[in-house]
């Protein structure tokens, strides 16, 4: 029974993808999305029911499936360095030829390591992304059939290119879930490199200039992470001889030896997950349609980055790496939640959001204790879920405007009230108690402070600014979509052409997330009760002992707040107070000389503090200079 | 049951004293500038006169947020007294803060809206110096609740001597007083009028007013747990604190939000971060 899940759960999505590709029209794609999404669920619910196991099956344990990711190893830099070669472009080329090196080394060059004693072990950490991936990235799927349409109506191609698109993004939902669920390091590393290709392939998929740059950036990125980890992979094979994820993390093995080869693990994670200085090609990542950046960042491919790193964690307590790990990811939560603020576009202000919470979830794997652990992996739950929501909503308000403005968002909430208002409950999702990424952020901070080791000084200063900045940023998102009014008429000034029309299969998935996001968010005790150990004398232990009477008091504000907002919406609303000034209109005031002067507004981006240029260099130098510190420190 | 106790008093007591602190500002301002002013429960009467009023509102949203942000103050009143987490209370205290900004967000008014910019641009400059001051007080105590702060012997001033001044500008930001009442003042002498709580009239002025008092409260709270050798010498921090702030609204001008930004904001939270550096090594 669960060998057929696990089988489900990686070889479906590619079998629906590659039925998408077949039958090539919208009727039998709408149903695939749809048997893939119930499929999964189903799959990952049957492995939760079932969870802690051990399992192997025949798809990850068998000889054949090590030769195929033996063979992986080299197919995939293959295929890079033919698209780098292909568009002349000397790093994807580099870069390829140094992991086809490292692949042949490895090969010839080395004992083969041996194989994991259970292919499949699925714990709390696996679990959650696995459910993460089967749940959320099937809502993203879903959403992205209405949206790929009127995408394509919009761009007018002659003829379509979504079954190509829809192959790929589905058969990344299945590489992730092997990702999860694979304990030897050889096929995790195959499906690494799966996913580089998938984010690859969708980045440029609208084949515009700016795309193609984009998704030459992410490969060229990804697979110097690819490199990273296969050059880590080596040595501890060269080393061990072990290919066991599960007895890689254990801190035993790595007492009295340089922890080199994790160093270099961790870079790699550092380089999937979107950490500073490696952001760069996640924010490029925005050319691509709404739907792939709600895929990357909620529930792929940054998320392989933050999980590896967890999965490590364990050898990662009390040890130097670790604590400039857990100070580089600080450091890229500070600077992006910084860089965020700075923005007014939004789905960069969703991107540079996604890397500081990323950043968060590392500080939690350097710290490496097993609450730290559980704050991370309460971390990427929510925050796929949220980010989802939050991408699907800036989508649908984007093609409903025309723009992706935060600017002029304003007054969506009379145009769109469904996804406006899911936009706004999603931003604040991000940071307010007694929800999930708040509680997270919570445990993590404490996980931090009750480490002794001076350092963290630094990495905590670092979390408090950042955790105020993202408050700063969040309550101004959710502010402007709520507060503003539209001024003038909607034109997009990204050349979108509004196109508003709600469909079932657009609404469905904002609203499923934004229950999922709000209900997670409330059971975040519970999901902790499962993931944390004991934890004596603290605040959290025992599934988080203060925040039921925090729901009951915000169940109560909620009652209170609704019945004052249905009151107030029956009766008349004031004028605005000018200052005095007459008014002829709603949003006009009559200035000097009688003349009408209509009321514009806009937030305060302060350029000057949170400008993109100079803070990206800034803390680009300072996150490069900790990384190396970390792969410096340890090769000495 | 003894907590829950407390967590009573918190929420009876904070807005009170957050009242009486109001009316002692009237008392005291007024005295230095040679008038009689108000009596000392003038705010108490002000609350209620507010609350017999019914005025429509600016906006449908307003009357939700305060009422958000009144939850969330006595929340956090609350769960101080009673001895919980600290982070978490200050989190409470936050989202409290929030919610006031978001209020203003949805306002009509232009003042009440570029209050609400202002106002974002005051958390970014007091939060990460509480939250590092809260960490102090933790790191001191050995442990983030709030009642192993009280249990500590002997004052904890002297364990953290450089956090103090970055309190003191937390505390002028929370009570909305010179130099730094730039979202909102007290008194409407300001280029903003009232800033964040111009939109507002009648009951929901009264209930944010409350919240308001619930926040001072706990912010005075957090000052006085520097002296907590006994409910005396608390009250009496609390009050020195108090009239430190009065003091230095009555003899500063407003600075700009870039001032505050840029040179008060980063010098208290390095100052408050050299002390919890300090704390680690000794």
């Amino acid at each position: 029974m669960i060998e057929v899940c696990i089988g489900l759960l990686v070889l479906w999505p590619l079998a629906a993808g590659l039925a998408c590709l077949g039958l090539r029209s919208a009727g039998p794609r709408t149903g695939l999305v749809l048997a893939t999404a119930a499929v999964l669920a189903a799959s990952a619910l049957v492995l939760a029911a079932q969870a802690p196991l051990t399992a192997n099956p025949e798809l990850l344990a068998s000889a054949t499936a090590l030769h195929l990711a033996r063979a992986a190893a080299f197919l995939f830099p293959a295929v890079f360095l033919f698209l780098g070669l292909r568009a002349r472009h000397t790093l994807v080329s580099t870069v390829a030829l140094a992991q086809l090196a490292l692949a042949a080394y490895g090969e010839f060059g080395l004992p083969a390591a041996a194989a994991a004693q259970n292919a499949v072990v699925c714990d709390g950490l696996a679990l959650a992304l696995v459910l993460v991936v089967s749940l959320v990235g099937p809502l993203v799927c879903l959403f992205a059939l209405p949206y790929m349409r009127h995408h394509e109506e919009h761009l007018r191609l002659t003829s379509s290119r979504q079954p190509q698109f829809f192959l790929i993004l589905l058969a990344f939902l299945g590489c992730m879930n092997g990702l999860a669920l694979a304990s030897d390091l050889r096929l995790f590393a195959a499906f690494f490199e799966a996913t580089t290709l998938c984010s690859f392939l969708l980045i440029g998929h609208d084949r515009t200039e700016e795309a193609r740059q984009s998704a030459l950036r992410a490969l060229w990125l990804n697979n110097l992470g690819g490199v990273f980890l296969h050059a880590g992979c080596l040595l501890i094979q060269q080393r061990f001889g072990l290919a066991d994820l599960h007895l890689i993390a254990s801190p035993g093995l790595w007492t009295g030896i340089s922890p080199l080869p994790l160093a270099l693990l961790l870079i790699a994670c550092c380089i999937k997950a979107a950490q500073l200085p490696f952001q760069g090609w996640l924010i490029g990542a925005m050319v691509a349609p709404t739907p792939v950046s709600a895929l990357l960042h909620s529930s792929t491919m940054v998320k392989a980055g933050v999980f590896l790193a967890l999965r490590l964690a364990p050898a990662l307590e009390d040890t130097a790496t670790g604590r400039l790990l857990a100070l580089a990811g600080a450091l890229t939560f500070l600077g992006a939640s910084a860089l965020a603020l700075g923005q007014s576009n939004a789905k960069k202000i969703l991107a540079y959001s996604t890397a500081a919470n990323l950043g968060l979830i590392m500080a939690c794997a350097g710290v490496g204790t097993p609450q730290a652990i559980a704050a991370g992996i309460v971390l990427l739950v929510l925050h796929a879920v949220t980010k989802g929501l939050l991408f699907l909503c800036v989508g649908d308000l984007e093609q409903a405007s025309g723009s992706r403005d935060l600017e002029d968002l304003r007054g969506m909430l009379t145009q769109t009230p469904v996804s406006a208002l899911a936009a706004s409950a999603g931003a604040l999702a991000m940071i307010l108690p007694p929800l999930g990424m708040l509680v997270g952020k919570w445990a993590a901070l404490e996980a931090l402070g009750t480490n002794p080791a001076p350092v963290m000084v630094l990495a905590l200063v670092l979390l408090a600014v950042g955790s105020a900045l993202g408050v700063v940023c969040w309550v101004r998102f959710s502010g402007t979509i709520l507060g503003g009014r539209a001024v003038g008429p909607l034109v997009g000034t990204h050349g979108v052409q509004p196109s508003a029309q709600a469909s079932s299969l657009s609404t469905g998935p904002i609203l499923a997330l934004l229950a999922g996001a709000v209900g997670l968010g409330l059971a975040a005790p519970w999901l902790n009760a499962l993931l944390l150990p004991p934890w004596p004398g603290h605040a959290l232990s025992g599934g988080w002992g203060l925040l039921p009477p925090l729901f009951l008091i915000a169940m109560l504000g909620w009652v209170l707040g609704l019945k004052a907002l249905s009151r107030q919406s029956a009766g008349p609303l004031a004028a605005p107070y000018l200052g005095g000034l007459p008014s002829r209109g709603p949003g006009t005031y009559v200035g000097p000389l009688g003349r009408n002067r209509t009321l514009t507004e806009g937030n305060e981006y302060a350029l000057e503090l949170f400008g993109e240029p100079g803070l990206t260099r800034v803390a680009g130098v300072l996150a490069g200079v900790l990384l190396l510190a970390l792969l410096a420190g340890a090769l000495s | 049951m003894k907590t829950l106790a407390l967590a009573l008093a918190g929420l009876v007591l904070a807005p009170l004293f957050g009242g009486l602190a109001a009316g002692l500002d009237r008392v005291l301002t007024a005295r230095l500038q040679s008038r009689l002013g108000p009596p000392l429960l003038q705010p108490f009467h002000d609350a209620a006169k507010l609350w017999s009023k019914v005025i429509s509102p600016a906006s449908p949203w307003q009357g939700l947020f305060v009422r958000w942000a009144l939850t969330a103050a006595l929340a956090s009143a609350a769960l101080f007294a009673s001895g919980a987490d600290l982070l978490l209370c200050f989190f409470v205290q936050a989202a409290g803060a929030s919610f006031v900004a978001l209020g203003a967000f949805c306002g009509s008014s232009p003042y009440g809206r570029l209050g609400a910019q202002r106002e974002l641009f005051q958390m970014l400059a007091y939060e990460p110096v509480l939250l590092v001051a809260l960490l102090c007080l933790a790191k001191a105590a050995g442990g983030f609740e709030a009642s192993a702060v009280l249990a500590v012997n002997g004052p904890l001033l002297f364990k953290l001597p450089l956090v103090a001044p970055g309190l003191i500008f937390v505390v002028l930001v929370k009570l909305r007083k010179s130099p730094f009442d730039l979202a909102a003042s007290q008194h409407m002498h300001q280029e903003l009028v009232r800033g964040v709580y111009t939109d507002y009239a009648g009951r929901d002025l009264a209930l944010i007013k409350i919240a308001h008092w619930a926040d001072v409260a706990v912010v005075l709270w957090i000052c006085a747990l520097f002296w907590a050798t006994g409910p005396v010498q608390m009250l009496l921090a609390g009050l020195v604190t108090l009239l430190l702030a009065l003091l230095i609204d009555n003899i500063s001008a407003r600075l700009t939000w870039r001032v505050m930004l840029k040179v008060v904001a980063p010098a208290a939270l390095a100052l408050a971060s050299a002390n919890l550096f300090w704390l680690y090594l000794g």
